[in-house]
């Protein structure tokens, strides 16, 4: 009966979808209309107007930075949600139920301690050059951040003893809505606009600067709301 | 017929959402609903890039060096934010799996209905 029921759903939903995406144009058709009247406008007009080559890091900072300012809160929410969730209650194990002890082998933490540098270079790089090259705010974020969780493991630091001190962590957890609040107000001052960007072929400069800012303020950011999203999940 | 053999990309990412679907749906366990939610959100992310994707095209980096045609950069930076939410669900399901397991002792969820 209930598999029964299930199946239905998902029959349900199934056959509508197969009939809509019957009917698109198909994949990697450039006559389509998305690129031919969408993805055209960006692709000719996206490096002069935002001054970024990367037309993803253009489209996400500057002509839906709104989308992408909304996306940074949400992760933010995320983490204050957890931390509401998870921060106070008992501990996970019931009473009498001891910590499994498992000691991390000599090898992997040898390996990471070696590589950490590398990857550390590696995630400002790909933070840095986001707007000329495959890369970004988020992306960068995330191996930063996965670097953190692997050192936390590494040298056994949970919630007590942070990688990151917890004072210094708060305000890095808010870099992204803090950068973003910052430019955004720039923005208000020197184009009229929220988040709006100075016009103009001298303004290059300071558009730059003003991406730039946004890419660093979400990396360290997402890469700070990982490690602590880790650290609230692993407890104690 | 010849218009439904064009789209088989799309057809895969529907046969897709469906089995995260029903992931969601049969499983009782709500890790496995999480797993089953984040395939859906996979079928999606992959259903929406493709619609952007050109035949023979570059990546959307116009840095003098390869001309066109560009893969549309709009999908793939609305997945980008679709990504980082779907990161932050996951976070805050698991968090609620984890302080259900502790107010309950299990995260079954028709074991779930009894204990109240």
């Amino acid at each position: 009966m209930k598999r029964l029921l299930a199946a239905m759903v998902v029959a349900a939903a199934a056959i509508p979808m197969f009939a809509g995406v019957a009917g698109l144009p198909a994949p990697g058709d450039a006559g389509a209309p998305a690129h031919t009247r969408v993805a055209a406008r960006y692709v000719e007009a996206g490096v002069r107007e935002t001054g970024a080559q990367n037309l993803v890091t253009g489209v996400l900072l500057n002509y839906r930075a709104y989308d992408t300012f909304g996306e940074v809160m949400v992760i933010f929410a995320a983490l204050a949600a957890v931390s509401a969730v998870l921060s106070r209650g008992p501990p996970a194990r019931r009473p009498g139920e001891a910590r499994p002890q498992v000691e991390t082998s000599p090898v992997v933490a040898f390996v990471i301690r070696l590589t950490a540098p590398f990857i550390a270079i590696f995630g400002v790089m790909v933070i840095l050059k986001g707007h000329l090259a495959p890369g970004g705010g988020f992306q960068g974020g995330v191996i930063l951040g996965a670097l953190l969780v692997l050192l936390s493991v590494v040298t056994g630091r949970g919630l007590e003893r942070p990688l990151l001190p917890a004072p210094a962590a708060r305000w890095l957890q808010a870099a992204g809505p803090l950068a973003f609040a910052v430019v955004g107000l720039f923005g208000l001052a020197c184009a009229g606009t929220l988040l709006g960007y100075p016009a103009g072929p001298g303004a290059d400069m300071l558009r730059a600067a003003m991406m730039l800012m946004l890419e660093l303020g979400i990396g360290i950011g997402g890469a700070a709301i990982i490690l602590w999203l880790f650290l609230q999940m692993r407890g104690e | 017929m010849g218009a439904a053999l064009q789209n088989l990309d799309y057809f895969a990412f529907v046969i897709l959402f469906c089995i995260g679907l029903h992931t969601l749906v049969a499983r009782p366990n709500l890790l496995k609903k999480l797993l089953g939610l984040n395939i859906m959100e996979t079928a999606v992310f992959a259903f929406i890039v493709t619609s952007g994707m050109v035949d023979g095209g570059a990546a959307p980096i116009v840095d003098g060096t390869v001309t066109g045609p560009f893969a549309s950069p709009l999908p793939q930076a609305l997945i980008l934010t679709g990504i980082v939410v779907a990161v932050s669900i996951s976070a805050l399901a698991l968090a609620l799996i984890i302080e259900i397991y502790r107010q309950c002792g299990t995260i079954e969820a028709d074991e779930l209905k009894g204990v109240g």
